[in-house]
């Protein structure tokens, strides 16, 4: 046995798995001490993973029981055999509280929008266009965000070879692909602003803010936007003279930017807008250009990272003019006086909670009777969950304490 | 014979590897060979949209070149003269000390903000890994040229142009190699770092960090073996030169 283990051990060093381990369980924590019932059965342990793409190798070698992550890694779990969805982030606890939860939205430097509010919307129509285009036809887009993400390839996870065109396919109707700022997107949004007061991540401009809602939003180019698509017709605005650099993310939430760019005749044709690509043989164009009613207007850099933060620095020091993000990193952003601005919803909703393949679990009611069974067996759950204060972390805690249980955070 | 006998490790390595592999059982821990090798194979043959091995190799190629020379242009210079003259050393030495131990991923931040998001970002992360190394090896290289040789050209009536040029230089030719060296492997490492930045879509490190947040081991596998063979190979080329022309050192002892 003892060999295995050597050699085991041996191996996570080799593939770069980052091993996060669960020993000297400390400072508990609860999402807003307010609510916190004293009839807690018993710590589930948090883990915090560096980035989601690790987590269901984490599950496959025991080191976690469950995890609760962004598209396509939920159905990853699932599709490798060694996990099964607990339960979606639409039916976390409390009842209706996350029914529409914001996940991604599309933010815009502020002197950016007031130099060029014409181009702005205009881009923003061209959102709203592919967002309904990716509801339409979900399985052309499925197949051009497989082929954008991962070149149509087969993912491989341990011994199981998944079509990402499948893995795709099957993550696109848990996300909720929508642009509209409607109300209960905004009061999500805004108990999940209240929620990270609650953990400490963000105490400057946003929390100190009389109107928080002047401060994070400003819906004109949705109202634009909308206003274009309906008339099915848009005026040519005066071209801009530098080019424009919009960030975005290697990830499912994003995909109307990869419908747009790809699919970019279509929305020409249709609505007058499009980027087409500077070349058309590229499997991920990096520069386009924007053209309405078929004139040239700007020349658009696409700027991929893998991470929202990044993303965010780039706009504070407007290496980036505009950008796809989550819903954490541009609220940190704002709160910390990067001149940007929330102008609508990308997405909503597309997260789940996993849990090992064969656990007592089919709802949340089952995990939360699972984690207190093992609590009072002396071995409490280790879930992993993105950084701390990202939108999965939250909804975890909450729901973790509307049951009445604990959660401690794993320290390593 | 040598080289024969380095071959056995590496070998036994990837025997011990398939069979630890058979014995885990779990490809999650580690994933036999026959899921890495048809990535290796086929070198020309796209990886998750992001490129083939091949093309991804070359960029990053391309950027470590580019970085390690801009490195070995400023540091090759800067530390003849401050080997050469005290009062250079005193000026730099406090300096480059305190900025040395930072580790270059502690610079991302910082290269993005300053240098914007592009090609020049990850120069200079690469250009931070080796412009030490070889600085140092530099400066000790300048110094550790004989006084006698430097005495005796002095009193042939060599200007110091000269001495440097054809005493100093040469003489020191032999270490500033090795700095080169060492700073090539490190440059080769810092690759992954600066390909975290936003921006690339390509290069081995991109590669690496993208299946990471994918979760694809077998292709993280194979960029690893694939940066640690161009390494070797060039590290051999630095090690051919050295024979060749710097082998006098060793009679010099």
């Amino acid at each position: 046995m003892k060999p295995v283990k050597i050699a085991a051990t041996a191996c996570i060093a080799l593939a770069l798995v980052i091993v996060l381990f669960t020993t000297g369980c400390t400072q508990p924590s609860s999402p807003s001490a307010s609510t916190a019932t004293p009839s807690a059965k018993g710590p589930v342990g948090s883990v915090e993973a560096a980035g989601v793409g690790p987590m269901p190798s984490l599950l496959a070698t025991g080191q976690v029981d469950g995890y609760i992550s962004w598209q396509p890694v939920v159905e990853a779990g699932v599709e490798s055999n060694v996990g099964q969805v607990a339960v979606y982030s639409k039916d976390l606890p409390p009842a209706g509280e996350w029914s529409n939860h914001p996940q991604n939205v599309f933010v815009v430097r502020k002197d950016f929008y007031s130099q060029n509010p014409d181009f702005v919307n205009d881009f923003s129509a061209l959102n709203l266009a592919a967002t309904q285009y990716i509801n339409d036809h979900p399985q052309e887009s499925a197949g051009i965000v497989a082929d954008w993400l991962a070149g149509k390839q087969n993912f491989t996870y341990g011994n199981v070879s998944v079509s990402s065109v499948t893995a795709v396919n099957n993550a696109l109707p848990t996300i909720e692909f929508t642009n509209d700022p409607s109300d209960s997107w905004k009061s999500s949004t805004s108990d999940f602003v209240q929620a990270l007061i609650g953990i400490g991540t963000i105490n400057g401009f946003v929390k100190n803010s009389s109107d928080r809602d002047a401060v994070l939003y400003n819906f004109q180019p949705y109202q634009s936007a909308a206003a274009i698509i309906a008339a099915k017709s848009v005026t040519t605005p005066a071209p801009l003279q530098n080019t424009v650099n919009v960030g975005y993310l290697m990830a499912v939430d994003h995909s109307a930017l990869f419908v747009a760019v790809k699919d970019w005749q279509y929305f020409n044709d249709t609505y007058g807008i499009a980027l087409k690509p500077e070349d058309l043989s590229k499997a991920k164009p990096d520069v386009a250009d924007f053209l309405v009613n078929g004139q040239k207007i700007a020349t658009v850099n696409l700027v991929p990272a893998n991470a929202g933060p990044n993303l965010m620095q780039l706009a504070a020091t407007n290496s980036l003019q505009m950008s796809y993000v989550g819903v954490p990193p541009a609220i940190s952003a704002i709160d910390m006086g990067t001149p940007i601005t929330i102008a609508y919803p990308i997405d909503n909703l597309g997260s789940g909670l996993v849990v090992a393949k064969g656990a007592p679990v089919q709802d949340w009611q089952s995990f939360a009777a699972w984690a207190k069974e093992r609590s009072d067996a002396g071995k409490p759950l280790v879930i992993a969950a993105p950084g701390k204060g990202s939108i999965q972390d939250v909804m975890l805690r909450y729901a973790l304490q509307n049951s009445g249980i604990a959660i401690t955070e794993v320290k390593v | 014979m040598t080289r024969r006998l380095g071959l056995v490790l590496p070998i036994l390595l990837i025997i011990g590897w398939e069979v630890a592999a058979i014995i885990v059982n779990n490809p999650f821990f580690l994933p036999k060979l026959e899921t890495v090798i048809p990535v290796l194979i086929s070198p020309f043959s796209d990886i998750l949209g992001t490129g083939s091995l091949v093309q991804n190799a070359l960029v990053s190629i391309e950027r470590v070149v580019l970085g390690f020379a801009l490195a070995a242009a400023v540091a090759i210079p800067l530390g003849i003269g401050m080997g050469r003259f005290a009062v250079l050393n005193d000026f730099f030495d406090t300096t480059i000390e305190l900025l040395r131990p930072v580790p270059p991923l502690a610079w991302v931040p910082l290269a993005l903000a300053w240098f914007k998001i592009g090609i020049v970002s990850i120069v200079f992360i690469i250009f931070i890994g080796a412009v030490f190394p070889i600085l140092l090896n530099t400066v000790d290289g300048v110094r550790g040229v004989k006084n006698t040789w430097i005495e005796v050209s002095t009193t042939l009536g060599a200007k110091e142009r000269q001495i440097l040029t054809k005493v100093v230089l040469p003489g020191a030719a032999p270490t500033i190699w090795t700095g080169l060296r060492v700073g090539f492997g490190i440059s080769w490492m810092c690759v992954v770092a600066a390909e975290i930045l936003p921006g690339p879509t390509s290069g081995l490190g991109y590669l690496i960090m993208y299946a990471y947040n994918l979760g694809q081991i077998n292709v993280i596998i194979a960029g690893i073996i694939v940066i640690g063979l161009i390494g070797l190979v060039i590290d051999q080329g630095f090690r051919a030169v050295e024979k060749r022309w710097f082998g006098w050192r060793g009679l010099e002892r």
